[in-house]
């Protein structure tokens, strides 16, 4: 008689899909990546709106415009534009991995591809960083 | 590495929303990567002055490039968090409902977009 086995359950992995991106017990890089792709993009949505009500200081005018431009070059705000490209970068080529696997594509080499990709996001933000702190 | 990619993941309703969210991202790409370096990385400290955003977006080939940008950043948002309520496994009521609330709200961003680039195309022109 053929001895059917039941899959094995994680029962202490917690049941709600949202909650199971934060619990990072046992978690491969593919784990990772991917609750971090998710969080990126929660993060570029929002980022989204607020540009939208940001672009809409210049209805105020010239001196509305000079205010937000001051307030644009602290260092803590120039750090948050570190963040974002960040953010981009990360959600940017973490992506092209994601649409090339689904479409079959270098299936078998993804874990170099996400290396390469991450290697290419390090070095662009690395100097995009410099170009936001000195332009 | 493996595959963390859940099968259903943004799908339901078919492949043409993953291909949609695939295509409209790799165009974000050229798009994003042409309003980050017209905007911020070729102009002296990172931000164009009042007259000079007015001046940007008068030009009609910006504009339209810009409206197109705010297209297709608007498509792979909404289908962004399309996809991630769909991991959240809602019922078919809360999916329809999540369908309907997204197409909104990418409509309002869209047109209030559009709107604030026509006004400010308009304050460039007096």
């Amino acid at each position: 008689m053929e001895h059917i086995q039941k899959p094995v359950k994680d029962t202490a992995r917690p049941r709600n899909p949202l909650m199971a991106w934060f619990d990072v017990r046992k978690r491969r890089v593919g784990s990772w990546a991917f609750a971090l792709n998710r969080l990126t993009g929660l993060g570029l949505v929002v980022y989204l709106l607020l540009h939208l009500v940001v672009l809409s200081i210049l209805l105020q005018g010239e001196a509305g415009w000079d205010k937000f431009i001051t307030l644009a070059r602290h260092p803590l705000f120039l750090l948050m534009d570190v963040v974002l490209i960040f953010g981009i970068l990360f959600h940017g080529l973490n992506g092209i991995r994601v649409a090339l696997v689904g479409m079959g594509i270098g299936v078998r080499s993804h874990k170099t591809l996400f290396w390469i990709l991450m290697v290419i996001a390090l070095v662009a933000l690395v100097i995009s960083a410099v170009m936001v702190f000195t332009i | 590495m493996e595959n963390q990619i859940p099968e259903d993941s943004g799908t339901a309703g078919g492949g043409f929303w993953w291909l949609l969210q695939a295509i409209s991202g790799a165009l974000l790409i050229l798009v994003l990567g042409l309003h980050m370096f017209a905007h911020h990385f070729v102009v002296e400290g990172g931000l164009r002055t009042y007259t000079d955003v007015l001046a940007y977006i008068s030009n009609p080939l910006i504009f339209a490039i810009e409206i197109i940008f705010l297209l297709v950043v608007t498509i792979h948002a909404m289908l962004g968090l399309r996809a991630i309520i769909i991991d959240l496994e809602p019922g078919k009521g809360l999916l329809q409902l999540t369908n309907i609330g997204l197409s909104i709200l990418g409509v309002l961003i869209l047109a209030y977009g559009i709107w604030l680039a026509l006004t400010l195309q308009s304050l460039a022109g007096n």
